[in-house]
C-alpha cells in the first residue's frame, strides 16, 4: 500500500469513467443537484419532514382537552369518536394524542440508530472490503463476535453499565447499535469487494488514485445502495424493537411514550381492539416509507450510470 | 482455495475462544441472583441456594468458574441448566427443531424475497412496485407475535374447524414438514422485507450495467438475460445478507418458538440469559458463532463464483 | 408460596409479554385428533415443562403437580371446601398439636404391586428434608424436628441423613413430631413435597435412582407408560393403573401436553387438538365464555395480588401508613379486575384467600374501598404531595405492565401524584433490591398458598423473620396472635387468632391487597366432569369421556 500513500500528492487523475463535462464537480455535488429535481425525494422529505415537526412539536397537534395522560379505564377500548380521533387504547387513553406524543422518541431512535450503524458498519465494511487481508480478518472476525452475542444479553449489559436509573433513549440507541452493525459491514464489504474488481476502479488505480481517493469517488458511491437500502428498513425495525428493551428496564420508561411501546401494550388483545396497534404502526410504515423513498432516490442520484 | 478455507478455519478459533469468554464475562457481570431468578416469587430457600451455589461454583470469582467450564469442556461435559439439564439434551433435542425451523425460513426468504424483489424490479414505478412496497412496510411494522398469530388463528384453528382438515398444525412439532411451514414463514416475514428492497435495488443497478444493455441490443432473450447475466450479478448482496441472516434466525426465534410452541433453542437461550446460566447460554452461542463463521465463509466462497473477477485473499 | 405455571413460562419467554388475543367463533372441535405423539384416544391436558424431573419433593410448581397429582396419590386430598379429608391416610391425630400419629389404610399399592407403607412416607420424606439433595421443596419439612440438623447453612455440613422427628411405630403407622405445636398440620399433607416413595426409586438408602424422575414408580391412579425424557418430549403418557385400591379411573390414558404459550394451547384446544386447560389468558375469557358455554370453569384460585412498601426502609410515601391507605382508597379495584383481567381477577378484600377457611369478605373495609375523595383528602393530609414521585416496581417478564399502569393512572388521576411505574427485567431483582434495603419505592407482589391455611397467607409474609417478608412489617403481637392459632387444639378453633393477626396488618398495611386471582378453564367437547381442586390440579381420576 506504500504506493498508494505516495500517490495521494499526485496530481488529481482524471475520472476513470466518462462522466458529465459539465463541471469537475465531485459526485456527491452532482447527487444533491440531481436530488432537489427528484419528486420522489421532494415527497419523501416532506413527508420526513412533517413527522419531524410533530415529533418536535407535539402540541401543536393535540386536540382540545385531550392529552396523552388523559386515560379513564372506564373508557378503554373504544373506537373512533369526535373526542377520540383514533380510539382509545387498553388503558383507556386516547390513541390520537398518544401516537403524536409517542412520535419524538420512535423517530430519535430509529434515525439515530439507523445512522449509526449504518456509519459504524458502512465505514468497517469499507475498509475491511477495500484492503482485505489482515483488516479484513480483523473487522470481519470481531464483527463475527459482536453477531454472536444474543441480543438480550447485549442489552441487559447495557443496563448494567449504565445503571437502571440512567435508562433512556441514548440506551436504546447503544443497544441497538450494538447489535445491528455487523450485518452492515457484511453487506458493505460484499458491495465493496464487487465494486473495487470493476473496470473503472482497476483503471483508477492503474492511472495511480489514492486508496482514499478511489473508496470515496469510486466505490462508495457504487457499493452504497445495499447498505441504505438495509438501513431504511433497519430505521424501521429499531422502531419496533425499541419497545422489546422498554420491558428489560432499558428502554424508554411510562408516563413516556413511543410508537414500539404502543404496539407492543395493544398486540395482546390486537383481535379485540385493533386500533391501538394499527395506529402506531401506520405512523411506523409512514416513516420507514418516506425514508425508503429518500433513499431510493439518493441511490439514484449517486448512480452513475443513470446520467 | 482449500488454503484460503483452512486459512479461514483456524482465524475460527480465536473467535470461539473470545466468544465464549466474552459472552462467559457478560453474564457473570450481569447483576442479580440467579437462583433467586429460579425461585421466582418467593424468596429462595437459602438451603436449596447454598447447595446449587456450590455445586455450579457460583461463588468462584469469574476466571476460576471459567478455568471450571473450559476444564468440564475438555472432559467431553457441556455443563447442566440449574434444573439439573444437561446441555447436551439440549444441543439433541432443540438445536435440530430450531435448525430445521431456520432453514425452512431461509428458503421462504429467498423464495419469497427474490421473487418479489424481482417483480418489483421488472415493474419498477408500476403499480405491482408500489403493492410490494405496501406488503414489506406492512411485513417490518406488524410485529411477529401479531402476525403469527392472526396466522395461526387463521390457517390453524379456523381451516381446521371449517374444514375438518388439519393443514397447518396449530403447535408442536410432531407432524414433521408441515409442523415448520407456518411457523417458517412468520420467521422469514421480517427478512423477507430486507431481502425484497435489496434484491429490487441490486437488480435494477445490474438492470442498467452496460454488459446487460449489450446483452440487450445482441437481441438476446429477455428471460436469458435476466437469468444469465442480471440476476447472477446481482446475487451477492442477497447471498450475504441470506448467509448472516440464518444465525440470526436461529438465536432469534424465541417468538415464533413461542407461538407456535416449537421447543428451540432461542427460548432455552432466553431463559438461561435470565437464569444467568452460564454453561448453556456459552453453549448455545458457540454453537451460533460456528453457524455464522460457517455461513459467512460459504459466502465468501459463492463471491467468487458469482463474479469471476473476484479472487480468495 | 409456590411459582406458578404463568411464572415459569415467563421466565423462557420474557419479553414478549405473551399473550395475544383471540377471537369469538363457532366451537365446532371437531373430534379429529391426529398426529399427536402419545396415546391414542388419550384425553389431552395442557401444563408447560416440568422445571424438574417427577420427582415430589422436587416439585413446587403447578405442571409437575399436575403431572404427579395423577401419578401418586397422597395422605390427604381436599374436598369442595378445601378442607383436608383422609386418602391414604386412615387417621391422622395428635393430643397437642405437636406429635401427630398417622395411620395409613390397606390397600394402596405400589405400580409395581408392592405395598404402600409408613416406611415409604419416611424415606420420601428424609430425601427431600436432606439439604444436600437440594430439593425445591425442602422448606415445607422445616417444622419437622430434625430438619436443623439436615440443613445447617451454607458451608457447614450436616449432622444427620435422617429426620429425627419421623418415626416409625410399624408397617402402617409412623408417627411426626414438630417443633412448634401447629394444627393446621394435616391442611399440609395433601401437597406434592409430602408424597410417599417406593423402594424401588431408592438405589441405595437416601440416593435416588438417576432415571426414576423420568419414569417414576407412584401409587395413585394413573401410571407413566412411556418414559418422559424433559427437555426433549412434549408430551407425558400415561395410562390408567387397572389396580388401582379406589377403583378405576374413567378414562384409560391421559397425555399430558407441554405448552409454553397459553394462547396457543388455547389456540390447540379450539383446533380439537387437546381437551383441557385449567388456566386461560386474559384476552381469551370471552371466546372462551362464548365457545365453551358450560365448559368453561370459572373458581376462586389461591393467589393475591399485592402492591407491597417497604416500610422501614423506603422512601417516605413508603412508610406512611396514611398515604398506604389513601394509595389504596384510590385504587378502582373493580374496573380494573373487569377491565384489565377480564374477570380472571376479583377485587380483593382481605390478607387471607376466599379459597380457605377463615377469609372475611370486606374485612379490609373502608381502606379497599374505591373512594377517591376520601383518598384525596387523606393523602393531602398526610402530606403527600411533597413526598416525591411514587415508584411502583414491576417485573416486566409478567404481564403485569398493564395493571400497573392502571393502577398508576388512578393515583395521577386521583391523588394528583406523581407516579413512576418502574419495569424491571425480573423479579428477583426487586427481591435481591428489598432484601439489601435498596428498594425505596412501592413495587408488586403475589402470594398463591402452599396449602390451605389462613397461617401460610400471614405468618411467612408478615411474621418477624417470615421467609417472604419482603415490606420489613414487625409486630410482637401480630407474631404471638399467630403462634396462638397454630397451637390451638383444632384449626377451626385457630382461625379467629389468625383472624385478629390478619386485622393487624389490615390496619398497617405494609402490602395493599387488590386483588383474588380466579381459575379459568375450559375443556373440549370429548370429555366431562372436570374438576379443579385449590392447588390448580385437575382430579383427573373422575374426568369421563363425553
Amino acid at each position: 500500500m506504500s504506493n498508494d500513500t505516495l500517490s495521494a500528492t499526485a496530481p488529481a487523475p482524471q475520472p476513470a469513467k466518462p462522466v458529465k463535462e459539465k463541471k469537475p464537480a465531485s459526485l456527491w455535488s452532482d447527487a444533491w443537484y440531481d436530488l432537489r429535481r427528484n419528486p420522489v425525494f421532494i415527497i419523501g422529505g416532506i413527508m420526513l419532514g412533517l413527522l419531524v415537526i410533530i415529533s418536535a412539536f407535539p402540541g401543536l397537534f393535540d386536540t382540545v382537552g385531550v392529552e396523552p395522560s388523559t386515560c379513564s379505564l372506564a373508557q378503554a377500548r373504544k373506537g373512533i369518536s369526535a373526542e377520540h380521533w383514533f380510539g382509545t387504547d387498553n388503558l383507556g387513553c386516547d390513541v390520537y394524542s398518544r401516537v403524536i406524543h409517542g412520535a419524538k422518541v420512535s423517530i430519535i431512535v430509529g434515525i439515530v440508530s439507523a445512522v449509526v450503524t449504518g456509519l459504524v458498519g458502512g465505514a468497517l465494511g469499507l475498509l475491511a472490503g477495500f484492503f482485505g487481508r489482515w483488516v479484513d480478518v480483523l473487522l470481519s472476525r470481531v464483527a463475527e463476535i459482536f453477531f454472536a452475542i444474543p441480543s438480550i444479553l447485549g442489552a441487559l449489559l447495557i443496563l448494567a453499565v449504565i445503571g437502571r436509573d440512567n435508562a433512556g433513549i441514548a440506551s436504546v440507541v447503544l443497544a441497538l447499535s450494538l447489535l445491528a452493525w455487523p450485518m452492515i459491514l457484511r453487506i458493505m464489504r460484499a458491495s465493496v469487494i464487487t465494486a473495487k474488481h470493476q473496470d473503472y476502479v482497476m483503471a483508477a488505480r492503474a492511472l495511480g488514485a489514492g486508496p482514499g481517493r478511489i473508496m470515496m469517488r469510486h466505490i462508495l458511491p457504487n457499493a452504497v445502495a445495499p447498505v441504505i437500502v438495509v438501513s431504511t428498513i433497519n430505521l424501521g425495525a429499531f422502531i419496533a424493537a425499541e419497545a422489546a428493551l422498554s420491558f428489560l428496564g432499558v428502554g424508554i420508561q411510562s408516563p413516556q411514550i413511543s410508537w414500539g411501546l404502543m404496539i407492543a401494550d395493544a398486540r395482546n388483545r390486537f383481535l379485540e381492539a385493533p386500533l391501538p396497534l394499527l395506529f402506531p404502526a401506520l405512523f411506523l410504515s409512514l416513516t420507514i416509507l418516506s425514508v425508503v423513498m429518500l433513499g431510493d432516490a439518493v441511490r439514484d442520484a449517486l448512480d452513475p450510470k443513470l446520467r | 482455495m482449500g488454503r484460503y478455507v483452512i486459512r479461514r478455519l483456524l482465524q475460527a478459533i480465536p473467535v470461539l475462544l473470545g466468544t465464549t469468554f466474552l459472552i462467559f464475562a457478560i453474564v457473570y457481570a450481569l447483576p442479580g441472583d440467579p437462583l433467586q431468578a429460579l425461585a421466582g416469587e418467593k424468596r429462595v430457600d437459602p438451603v436449596f441456594a447454598a447447595t446449587l451455589r456450590e455445586q455450579f461454583h457460583l461463588n468462584e470469582p469469574l476466571i476460576v468458574r471459567y478455568g471450571y467450564y473450559l476444564r468440564d469442556i475438555v472432559s467431553g461435559n457441556f455443563g447442566t441448566t440449574f434444573r439439573g439439564l444437561p446441555v447436551s439434551t439440549i444441543f439433541e433435542g432443540k438445536f435440530q427443531v430450531t435448525f430445521k425451523l431456520s432453514i425452512t425460513a431461509l428458503i421462504f426468504e429467498a423464495i419469497i424475497g427474490v421473487g418479489l424483489g424481482l417483480w418489483a424490479a421488472l415493474r419498477r414505478g408500476r403499480w405491482e412496485d408500489k403493492g410490494i412496497l405496501a406488503i414489506t412496510l406492512l411485513m417490518v411494522s406488524v410485529p411477529t407475535l401479531v402476525s403469527g398469530f392472526v396466522l395461526q388463528l387463521v390457517l390453524g384453528v379456523k381451516l381446521k374447524q371449517s374444514t375438518g382438515i388439519d393443514f397447518f398444525p396449530v403447535a408442536g412439532v410432531q407432524d414433521g414438514v408441515r409442523s415448520y411451514l407456518l411457523p417458517g414463514f412468520v420467521l422469514a416475514m421480517v427478512s423477507i422485507a430486507y431481502l425484497t428492497r435489496l434484491t429490487r435495488t441490486s437488480l435494477m443497478e445490474t438492470l442498467r450495467a452496460d454488459y446487460v444493455r449489450t446483452a440487450v441490443a445482441k437481441g438476446m432473450p429477455r428471460r436469458r438475460v435476466l437469468g444469465r447475466h442480471a440476476l447472477r450479478n446481482s446475487l451477492i448482496p442477497m447471498v450475504t445478507y441470506l448467509g448472516a441472516d440464518l444465525g440470526t434466525l436461529m438465536g432469534g426465534a424465541v417468538i415464533t418458538e413461542t407461538i407456535f410452541n416449537l421447543p428451540g433453542i432461542g427460548q432455552q437461550l432466553f431463559q438461561s440469559v435470565y437464569l444467568r446460566e452460564n454453561p448453556v447460554v456459552v453453549g448455545i452461542v458457540t454453537v451460533l458463532v460456528l453457524i455464522y463463521i460457517l455461513a459467512n465463509l460459504v459466502v465468501d466462497l459463492l463471491y467468487a463464483v458469482l463474479d469471476p473477477r473476484i479472487r480468495y485473499e | 408460596m409456590r411459582v406458578t405455571k404463568g411464572a415459569q413460562i415467563v421466565a423462557g419467554t420474557a419479553l414478549l409479554a405473551l399473550a395475544v388475543a383471540a377471537c369469538g367463533g363457532s366451537g365446532d372441535t371437531s373430534g379429529s385428533s391426529s398426529s399427536a405423539a402419545g396415546n391414542a384416544g388419550a384425553v389431552r391436558v395442557e401444563i408447560a415443562e416440568p422445571q424438574h424431573d417427577l420427582i415430589p419433593g422436587n416439585t413446587t410448581e403447578t405442571s409437575g403437580a399436575e403431572v404427579l397429582n395423577a401419578l401418586f396419590v397422597g395422605l390427604v386430598d381436599y374436598d369442595a371446601d378445601k378442607k383436608p379429608y383422609n386418602r391414604v391416610a386412615e387417621s391422622i391425630e395428635s393430643p397437642d398439636s405437636t406429635t401427630w400419629t398417622i395411620k395409613l389404610k390397606d390397600g394402596y399399592k405400589w405400580h409395581n404391586g408392592e405395598p404402600v407403607v409408613a416406611q415409604n412416607f419416611i424415606d420420601s420424606w428424609n430425601y427431600t428434608a436432606n439439604g444436600a439433595n437440594a430439593q425445591e421443596g425442602n422448606y415445607f419439612f422445616g417444622s419437622i424436628v430434625g430438619y436443623d440438623e439436615l440443613n445447617p447453612g451454607e458451608g457447614k455440613t450436616p449432622t444427620a441423613t435422617t429426620l429425627k422427628g419421623l418415626k416409625v411405630v410399624d408397617d402402617k403407622t409412623f408417627t411426626v413430631e414438630l417443633k412448634n405445636p401447629f394444627s393446621g398440620f394435616p391442611t399440609m399433607l395433601g401437597y406434592t413435597a409430602f408424597y410417599p416413595l417406593p423402594k424401588a426409586a431408592f438405589e441405595s438408602e437416601g440416593k435416588l435412582k438417576a432415571d426414576f424422575g423420568g419414569n417414576p414408580i407412584g401409587n395413585g391412579p394413573f401410571k407413566v407408560s412411556k418414559p418422559w425424557k424433559r427437555g426433549t418430549d412434549q408430551t407425558i403418557s400415561t395410562v390408567r393403573n387397572e389396580d388401582f385400591k379406589e377403583g378405576k379411573a374413567k378414562v384409560d390414558a391421559v397425555d399430558f401436553k407441554i405448552y409454553t404459550d397459553l394462547n396457543t394451547a388455547f389456540n390447540d384446544l379450539r383446533a380439537g387438538n387437546l381437551d383441557i386447560m385449567d388456566q386461560l389468558p386474559a384476552e381469551a375469557i370471552s371466546t372462551a365464555k362464548s365457545e365453551f358455554g358450560d365448559r368453561y370453569i370459572e373458581q376462586p384460585s389461591s393467589g393475591i395480588g399485592y402492591i407491597g412498601f417497604p416500610i422501614k426502609s423506603g422512601a417516605d410515601y413508603a412508610k406512611n401508613a396514611d398515604i398506604r391507605k389513601a394509595i389504596s382508597m384510590a385504587i378502582d379495584r373493580k374496573t380494573i379486575t373487569e377491565t384489565v383481567f377480564s374477570g380472571t381477577r376479583v377485587p380483593a378484600d382481605d390478607f387471607i384467600s376466599p379459597v380457605v377457611s377463615g377469609y372475611r369478605q370486606g374485612a379490609c373495609g373502608e381502606a379497599c374501598t374505591y373512594d377517591p375523595a376520601k383518598a384525596k383528602a387523606l393523602f393531602d393530609q398526610a402530606g403527600g404531595a411533597k413526598m416525591g414521585a411514587i415508584e411502583i416496581g414491576y417485573n416486566g417478564d409478567g404481564g403485569h405492565k398493564e395493571w400497573i399502569e392502571a393502577v398508576a393512572n388512578n393515583l395521577r388521576t386521583n391523588l394528583g401524584a406523581q407516579v413512576t411505574p418502574k419495569p424491571v427485567e425480573k423479579f428477583a431483582t426487586i427481591l435481591d433490591d428489598l432484601g439489601n434495603k435498596k428498594w425505596p419505592g412501592s413495587f408488586r407482589m403475589a402470594w398463591i398458598m402452599d396449602y390451605p391455611s389462613p397461617e401460610n397467607y400471614l405468618r411467612p409474609q408478615f411474621g418477624s423473620g417470615g421467609s417472604s417478608n419482603y415490606s420489613g412489617y414487625k409486630s410482637k403481637e401480630f407474631d404471638d396472635l399467630v403462634t396462638q392459632g397454630d397451637a390451638a387444639k383444632t384449626l377451626d378453633e385457630g382461625i379467629k387468632f389468625y383472624q385478629q393477626a390478619d386485622d393487624l396488618v389490615l390496619k398497617e398495611l405494609p402490602y395493599i391487597p387488590v386483588y383474588f386471582y380466579q381459575t379459568n378453564g375450559a375443556y373440549s367437547q370429548h370429555v366431562k366432569n372436570v374438576k379443579i381442586d385449590p392447588f390448580e390440579r385437575i382430579d383427573l381420576f373422575n374426568v369421563e369421556k363425553a
